[in-house]
C-alpha cells in the first residue's frame, strides 16, 4: 500500500489538492475524554431498494480521514474489510452490488484486490484519480456506475448508497455484531495546529474540547468543519460534533499585510488569506478549465454584475455541484461560489 | 540576500504601517493620496483580505502574477533582442518615457482624480507594448503621446477588466490617424554580428530601409526566411526577433497566461488563407511562409490577440475570433494599400468579439 504513483498536478476538470497541501497525520490515534451523554451510532437506512453500494476508499481531500486509520495497512486488513462489507451487504442491502473505489495511486492495492475480484459477482473494483472533487456523490456515481444524479438529490432515490469505510465498519459492528459503538475517528489538521492528528471522539463532544491543547496559542486561527473548501466555518466552538462530522481543519488567519509576498508563497498557502486582491473578471478561463462538470462559472458572474441574476439559470446552472474550485482558482479572487448560490436560490 | 531582506522587512513594514495610519486618519490627505498609497503599497505587500465565504482557502495565483508573467515574457520577447539589434540608447529611453507618461503621470492622475482604488499593473503591460510596435527612429514624444492616449482610453472604459479593445493597439491606431507620416517611416537596418560596446550602446548608424512587407509591395522581393526569423531585418522595434517572441509566447501558453488556442488558430489561419489566395491568384499574393514571418504578425498573435479581456470568454469563441483575425490580416495585407494589417484585424475582431460571444452562448446553451 505504501508505494504511490505520482499524479501530475492538474488544472483540468479538478484539482490535485493532495499534492498542493500535503498533510501527514501522526500514526497514533488519540482518544478524547468525554463523560457527557453520547448519541449512539445510527445509520439512516433508505426505504427504497438499493441496487448499488459504492464504498469510497479514495479520499481526494488531504484533510480527510486516511484509509489506513480504518483498514489495516496490509492485504489481510483489506480482505477483512471486504468480509465485513460482504456481511453488511447481505444483512442490509440484499441483492446489491458493491463497488469499491480505490485511488489510482495505490497500485499494489489495486493489483491485490484484482486477484480477489472473484469474491463472487457482487464485488467490483474501480479506480479513480485522487483529484478533487472526484469523490463528490454526483461525480463518483457518474464515474463508477454511469448514473446521473442531480446535485442535492439523494442518491438513494436511484438505488445507490455511498459509504465511507468508517461507516461500513460502524454498520458492521453496531447492527451485525451488536457491539455498542460510541466513538468516531475525526482527523484534525491545518496550519493552526501543533500537530496533525487523528482523534477518537465520542459524538456529542464539543469542538472546543477536541481542539483543547492542540491549537497554537501564538497565532489567530479559524476553525472549519468538513474541510475548508466546501465545509462551513465554526464560530461557536461549543458546537458539538455528530456522526456526520468528517473532519476538522484549523487554519491560520493572516489578516495583516506581508511584505514581499511573491517570494513567500509557502507561508500564505494554507491560510485563510485571499492571496491577492479583488479585481474584475479578466476572462482568464481558469474557472471553466477547472470546473469538474464543464460549466463556465464566469458567465454567472457576468450576469450577476450586470444585474441579470435570472439570466444565470440559462447557462446550465443546475449542473453545478458547488465544489468551490472556481472561487479557489480565480486570480481575480471573485466570490464565484457565492454568486452561484445566490443565483440558484432565485426561483 | 535572505538576511538583508530579513533585516529590512520589519523596518519597511513599520514605516508603511505608520504611513497608512497617518493617511487614513486625515480625510483630506486620504482623499488626495489614499488611493495612490494603496496602489504603491499593493506592489510591495500582500493584501490583508481573508476569505469570508466558501471556499476558505485560495490558490496563490493572482492578477498581479498574471500580469507579471506577461511583463517577463515581454522583457525577454522584445526588450532584450531589441537592445542587441538597435542598441541600448534606442530602446531604454523609449520604455522609460512610455512608463513615465503612461503609468506615473496619466494613471496616477487618474487615480487621484477619479478615486480609483488601485493603480493596476495592466498599465505596465500596455506601456511596454507602445514602443514595440513603433519604428526604431520614432521620436520620444510620439511614444509619450501613444502611452498617454492608451492609458487614458483604458481608464475611461473602466480600467482593467472592462476594456473593449486592446488599449495599446488603440493608442497605436490614434497615432496612425494623427501622425501617419511618422508612424510608417524611420525603419532602421538592425545590427548583426558579434556585439561590441558601441553596438550595444547605440546600434549602428541609422540607415533607413524599407520593411520586408513594404519592400514586397513595391518590388515583389521576398526576404530570406532565416533572417526574418532571427530578426536581421528592418521593422518595428519589438517585432523583428521572431524566434524570441515565439519562445516566450510558448512559455506564456505553458504557464496558462496566454490561451494556446489563439496563436495556433491565428497563425494557422493566416498560413491557410495565404496559401489559398496564392494558389488562386498566383504571384500577386505574398507566399504563406513570408506572410507568417513578416511584419508584426507573430508579435500580435502571441501578445496582442491573446490579451484575455478583449477576446471572447468562451473557448470556442476564441477559435472563431482568431480565425477571423487571420482572414482579415491576409485580406488587409494583400488587397488593400495598407502594408501591415495585424493592428486593424485585431482591433476589428476585438469589437466583433462581443457578438461572437453571445452567438456562441446561444448555440451552446440553446437559449
Amino acid at each position: 500500500m505504501a508505494k504511490k504513483k505520482k499524479v501530475k498536478k492538474t488544472y483540468k476538470n479538478g484539482f490535485n489538492l493532495l499534492e498542493t497541501y500535503p498533510i501527514e497525520f501522526s500514526k497514533e490515534v488519540e482518544t478524547v475524554k468525554y463523560d457527557g451523554t453520547v448519541k449512539t451510532f445510527d445509520f439512516p437506512f433508505p426505504d427504497k431498494k438499493i441496487d448499488h453500494v459504492i464504498v469510497n476508499l479514495c479520499p481526494t481531500e488531504p484533510w480527510a480521514l486516511p484509509n489506513s486509520a480504518v483498514i489495516n495497512n496490509d492485504v489481510q486488513g483489506f480482505l477483512d474489510f471486504l468480509d465485513k462489507l460482504d456481511k453488511v451487504r447481505t444483512g442490509h442491502f440484499p441483492e446489491s452490488h458493491c463497488y469499491v473505489v480505490i485511488s489510482a495511486q495505490e497500485t499494489e492495492l489495486i493489483k491485490e484486490s484484482k486477484q480477489h475480484d472473484g469474491h463472487g459477482d457482487w464485488l467490483h473494483v474501480h479506480t479513480l484519480d485522487p483529484i478533487y472533487p472526484n469523490d463528490a456523490p454526483v461525480l463518483i456515481s457518474k464515474k463508477t456506475l454511469g448514473l446521473d444524479v442531480a446535485y442535492g438529490q439523494s442518491t438513494a432515490e436511484i438505488g445507490v448508497v455511498i459509504l465511507e469505510p468508517q461507516t461500513v465498519v460502524g454498520i458492521f459492528e453496531h447492527y451485525i455484531q451488536k457491539n455498542e459503538i460510541s466513538t468516531r475517528l475525526i482527523p484534525i489538521s491545518g496550519t493552526g495546529l501543533r500537530e496533525n492528528k487523528i482523534l477518537r471522539v465520542k459524538p456529542g463532544t464539543s469542538i472546543q474540547r477536541i481542539l483543547d491543547g492542540n491549537v497554537r496559542e501564538d497565532i489567530e486561527c479559524r476553525v472549519f468543519v468538513d474541510g475548508p473548501l466546501n465545509g462551513s466555518e465554526v464560530k461557536d466552538l461549543t458546537q458539538k460534533i455528530d456522526w456526520s462530522t468528517r473532519n476538522i481543519v484549523v487554519l491560520e488567519e493572516k489578516d495583516y499585510k506581508i511584505p514581499f509576498n511573491y517570494a513567500r508563497v509557502d507561508e500564505l498557502l494554507f491560510t485563510t488569506s485571499l492571496m491577492g486582491e479583488l479585481r474584475r473578471c479578466i476572462y482568464c478561463n481558469y474557472c471553466d478549465d477547472i470546473c469538474p462538470v464543464g460549466l463556465e462559472p464566469a458567465l454567472y458572474w457576468h450576469c450577476y454584475i450586470r444585474g441579470e441574476k435570472q439570466k444565470a439559470r440559462l447557462y446550465a446552472l443546475e449542473k453545478c455541484i458547488e465544489c468551490g474550485l472556481c472561487s479557489f482558482i480565480c486570480p481575480s479572487k471573485l466570490e464565484l461560489l457565492q454568486v452561484i448560490k445566490e443565483c440558484k436560490s432565485l426561483k | 540576500m535572505k538576511n538583508i531582506i530579513k533585516k529590512i522587512e520589519p523596518i519597511l513594514n513599520k514605516t508603511l504601517n505608520k504611513a497608512e495610519s497617518f493617511i487614513q486618519s486625515r480625510p483630506r490627505v486620504n482623499f488626495l493620496f489614499g488611493a495612490l498609497f494603496e496602489a504603491c503599497d499593493g506592489l510591495i505587500r500582500s493584501s490583508k483580505d481573508t476569505a469570508n465565504a466558501q471556499p476558505f482557502i485560495r490558490n496563490q495565483m493572482d492578477a498581479k502574477q498574471y500580469m507579471g508573467g506577461v511583463l517577463v515574457a515581454l522583457l525577454f520577447g522584445w526588450v532584450v533582442p531589441a537592445i542587441y539589434f538597435f542598441g541600448f540608447m534606442c530602446v531604454v529611453p523609449k520604455i522609460i518615457v512610455s512608463l513615465v507618461v503612461g503609468v506615473f503621470i496619466v494613471d496616477v492622475l487618474w487615480v487621484i482624480l477619479a478615486r480609483e482604488e488601485r493603480i493596476n499593473e495592466g498599465g505596465f503591460v500596455t506601456c511596454l507594448f507602445i514602443p514595440a510596435f513603433l519604428p526604431p527612429q520614432a521620436p520620444l514624444w510620439l511614444i509619450g503621446v501613444g502611452a498617454g492616449v492608451s492609458i487614458l482610453f483604458r481608464n475611461i472604459l473602466g480600467g482593467v477588466g472592462n476594456n473593449l479593445v486592446n488599449p495599446a493597439l488603440f493608442g497605436r491606431l490614434i497615432l496612425t490617424i494623427c501622425f501617419p507620416a511618422i508612424v510608417v517611416t524611420g525603419w532602421q537596418e538592425p545590427f548583426t554580428g558579434m556585439p561590441t560596446f558601441q553596438s550595444l550602446k547605440s546600434g549602428i548608424d541609422a540607415v533607413t530601409h524599407a520593411t520586408p512587407l513594404i519592400a514586397f509591395k513595391e518590388t515583389g522581393e521576398v526576404t530570406s526566411y532565416i533572417s526574418l526569423l532571427i530578426g536581421a531585418n528592418a521593422g518595428s522595434l519589438g517585432e523583428t526577433c521572431r524566434i524570441a517572441i515565439i519562445l516566450t509566447g510558448i512559455w506564456l501558453c505553458i504557464k496558462r497566461i496566454a490561451n494556446w488556442r489563439i496563436p495556433v488558430a491565428y497563425l494557422g489561419s493566416v498560413f491557410i488563407f495565404a496559401a489559398l489566395f496564392s494558389l488562386i491568384l498566383g504571384e500577386a499574393v505574398a507566399p504563406p511562409m513570408f506572410q507568417l514571418l513578416s511584419g508584426g504578425l507573430i508579435f500580435g498573435a502571441f501578445f496582442m490577440a491573446t490579451d484575455p479581456i478583449t477576446t471572447t470568454y468562451s473557448q470556442s469563441g476564441k477559435w472563431i475570433f482568431s480565425i477571423g483575425c487571420g482572414l482579415l490580416t491576409v485580406v488587409l495585407r494583400n488587397f488593400t494599400s495598407i502594408p501591415e494589417g495585424v493592428m486593424y484585424a485585431i482591433l476589428f475582431m476585438n469589437l466583433v468579439g462581443v457578438p461572437i460571444q453571445s452567438i456562441v452562448l446561444k448555440i451552446k446553451y440553446r437559449t
